[in-house]
């Protein structure tokens, strides 16, 4: 047991203390933490100011119901976010409007909005503005404009509609998705979000399958290409040199994917509190500890998976050229899941997905995949982790009588079918 | 006293060829022995199965007394042919994680393996990665590397290949001197000469078996004072055509001829003043490799 721990210590801080680990382990957090800190920041930045709104009306007739329709959007302190001017029509509108303009230009006003005497010609509503990529201030703008301008229309044609019934004839339709959970609760989420979020956390699963799974590779590639071990045999049985650094590195996965995790949770908190936008949100969503919970358990089963056939790899190769071939087809087995995302994402219930989420070799993913957008019956779940747990118990097995007999031969490659033999003992 | 070593009949394979095939051997404690032969002979799968890094066919291993595996390993200290180091750690943690990994703590490891450097003049080294050690300081490391952990039983194959004179000295003196401390050592090597000077007790290995075994002394009065060492000057063709002699063997400077049972060696000294100038003529106890050669016949090249 000591030894073990040994051996785990040194594959563990060997790589923690390494410059590049902290690089690669920082980088995306701060990179995302830095995407949503500047767009709050922005965000923070609209929210938090009131503007002003010059109105040039040339049906004077506008302004009470655009003025109390923008009053409706609020500053987060609860101060009307705009403020209406309503500017008198001095000569023609485009006069009136030039006038105004140094003092959109001084910062005074956020924009002007020209309202035409003819309400059904082209062209009529215009909005000038020094910025006008604001999208947020341009549709609470043209919002109010809108239930202005059909309330007028409505008092021409002589339908008389008080503004408590105009606002309920202008209510808008606006569809919202509710994704339908096995438990019962529904939550908002469109394909997008779905797929950009189960995306994401696949995308960081596969990674660092590979990652972790080819370090465990080049680890004994090196013991083997540095003659050290023997050396290391002398003291150690290859099942605690194999256990220990497949442990070892694992913790270094762990500790990677927890800082992972632990940013992603601040982030969510502070996104939560801050309330941002429908799309960042509902893609941070994903992160709940039940989600966070099968992360985890998926992560260590198809770590566990892979990394006994990359030692096994290792073991039989002396180069890295060498394993290159072999470990080919270890690298399609986690690609097939990563390109078929999109698919899975959208049929997850079909029976390929079903089947597929089944496969041991594709478990880790796929059918973490699946609890991502549907939650599948939980007999499917556990009989994915079940058999998980078998294949890799068989494959330790063999992988430890191939790395007995492996580490130790130098010179040719053993063939497939020789290394199949090694593992049936 | 329990042996250091006992092998029983032990066999190893690999696919159709034998590497070890049937040795068995007591090596007593606290000496030096040496496991000698030419390449191939068996000697590193022997040695790996004493270390339980193979498993043997059949037959059995004990190392003091115990049946070989984990426990052991613990008391003995290894260090293979084929050794290397983790060459971007560095040189103090390498030694101490190998010390780690014989069951000390790692602190303790820490500090043997830093009493060691400063004792092999590699104080300044400590902090330095491995790949910026020379070739010489490398091999001195993982000496270190082997004796880490005070070790009861010492197994070193082929110690001495690829070192230069100065750390053949510097290990030749720390074996000499581990032992004294008690260390039994197992050393292997091809090389018959330095198995002559440091070996109290050897086993001569070919093809997989023991072919001669026993302490020096005894294995040279059983082959008897029957060889002579000539140096001369002129044509030393003729000595093979001499009556009683065996075989000559020559080593450019000087030769030496083994006698047949019986045969005189003054007559063979008269023969040789008649034709050469002889600078010297000695009679002696045939070396080791002399010996080699005559049991396992001439065909193994010359080691």
């Amino acid at each position: 047991m000591h030894k073990l721990l040994m051996v785990i210590r040194r594959e563990y801080l060997e790589r923690v203390r390494k410059r590049s680990f902290w690089f690669g382990t920082l980088l995306l957090p701060l990179l995302m933490v830095g995407l949503v800190v500047v767009q709050l920041f922005l965000v923070d930045l609209e929210t938090g100011k009131q503007g002003k709104v010059a109105l040039v009306d040339a049906t004077g007739k506008l302004s009470s119901i655009f003025e109390s329709k923008l009053a409706e959007e609020k500053t987060k302190d609860g101060k009307p976010t705009f403020l209406v001017e309503v500017a008198p029509v001095a000569g023609s509108l485009e006069e009136t409007r030039r006038r105004l303009e140094p003092r959109v230009l001084s910062g005074e006003f956020l924009g002007i909005v020209t309202v035409g005497e003819n309400l059904d010609s082209d062209s009529n509503f215009r909005f000038y503005a020094r910025n006008v990529g604001n999208i947020t201030a341009q549709k609470a703008i043209q919002g109010a404009l809108k239930a202005a301008v059909v309330g007028l229309r409505l008092e021409k044609s002589h339908l008389n509609v008080g503004p408590e019934e105009l606002k309920k004839l202008l209510a808008p339709v606006e569809m919202e998705s509710f994704e339908v959970k096995a438990r019962g609760e529904a939550k908002k989420r469109g394909f997008d979000e779905a797929y950009f979020g189960t995306f994401a956390f696949v995308m960081v699963l596969y990674m660092s399958l590979l990652l972790y799974g080819v370090a465990v590779m080049r680890g004994i590639l090196e013991e083997k290409s540095n003659r050290i071990m023997e050396v290391l045999l002398g003291s150690l049985t290859p099942d605690q040199l194999m256990s220990g650094k497949i442990l070892g590195i694992g913790l270094v996965g762990l500790t990677q994917v927890a800082i992972y995790a632990a940013s992603a949770g601040l982030l969510r908190l502070y996104v939560g509190l801050a309330s941002l936008q429908a799309g960042w949100t509902g893609a941070l969503d994903a992160i709940s500890f039940t989600t966070m919970g099968y992360f985890f358990t998926f992560f260590l089963l198809g770590y566990f998976l892979y990394t006994s056939l990359f030692a096994a790899v290792g073991a039989v190769c002396n180069s890295e050229q060498e394993a290159q071939n072999l470990q080919t087809p270890l690298v399609m087995c986690l690609v097939i899941p990563m390109v078929m995302t999109f698919f899975f994402v959208a049929h997850p219930d079909s029976p390929y997905a079903v089947v597929a989420s089944l496969i041991p070799l594709f478990a880790p993913m796929l059918m973490f995949m699946r609890i991502m957008v549907l939650t599948p019956p939980f007999w499917q779940i556990a009989l994915s982790i079940l058999l998980l747990f078998l294949t890799i118990y068989l494959f330790f097995r063999g992988v430890a009588r191939i790395f007995r007999i492996g580490v130790l031969m130098y010179g040719k490659r053993p063939t497939v079918p020789e290394i199949l033999k090694w593992a049936r003992g | 006293m329990e042996s250091a070593v006992s092998l029983h009949s032990l066999v190893k394979t690999f696919g159709q060829h034998r590497a070890v095939d049937g040795i068995s051997l007591e090596i007593p404690r606290g000496i030096i022995f040496g496991l000698i032969g030419p390449n191939g002979a068996g000697k590193t799968t022997t040695i790996r199965m004493i270390l339980d890094i193979f498993r043997p066919d059949s037959g059995e291993v004990k190392v003091f007394g115990m049946p070989a595996g984990d426990q052991v390993k613990d008391r003995v200290g290894y260090l293979p042919e084929e050794r290397g180091l983790y060459r971007k750690t560095k040189v103090l943690e390498m030694l101490a994680y190998q010390g780690s990994l014989r069951g000390a703590s790692p602190s303790a490891a820490r500090q043997e393996a830093s009493d060691w450097l400063d004792r092999l003049e590699l104080a300044e080294w400590k902090g330095r990665k491995v790949e910026d050690l020379s070739k010489g300081m490398q091999q001195k490391v993982q000496f270190i590397g082997a004796i880490l952990g005070k070790p009861e039983l010492l197994i070193l194959d082929e110690p001495f290949s690829g070192l230069d004179p100065v750390n053949q000295d510097v290990f030749k003196d720390l074996m000499l001197d581990l032992n004294r401390k008690g260390a039994s050592i197992i050393f292997s090597t091809h090389q018959m000469d330095t198995a002559e000077k440091l070996c109290r007790e050897i086993a001569l290995l070919n093809k997989g078996q023991i072919v001669l075994g026993g302490t020096l002394s005894q294995i040279k009065s059983r082959f008897g004072k029957n060889s002579v060492m000539v140096e001369f000057d002129g044509d030393g063709s003729f000595l093979q055509g001499l009556p009683g002699v065996a075989r000559v063997d020559d080593y450019g400077q000087y030769r030496e001829v083994r006698l047949l049972n019986g045969a005189d060696p003054q007559a063979l000294l008269r023969a040789a003043v008649e034709r050469v100038t002889v600078r010297r003529f000695e009679i002696m106890e045939p070396t080791l490799h002399n010996i080699f050669i005559e049991q396992v016949g001439g065909h193994v090249a010359h080691a």
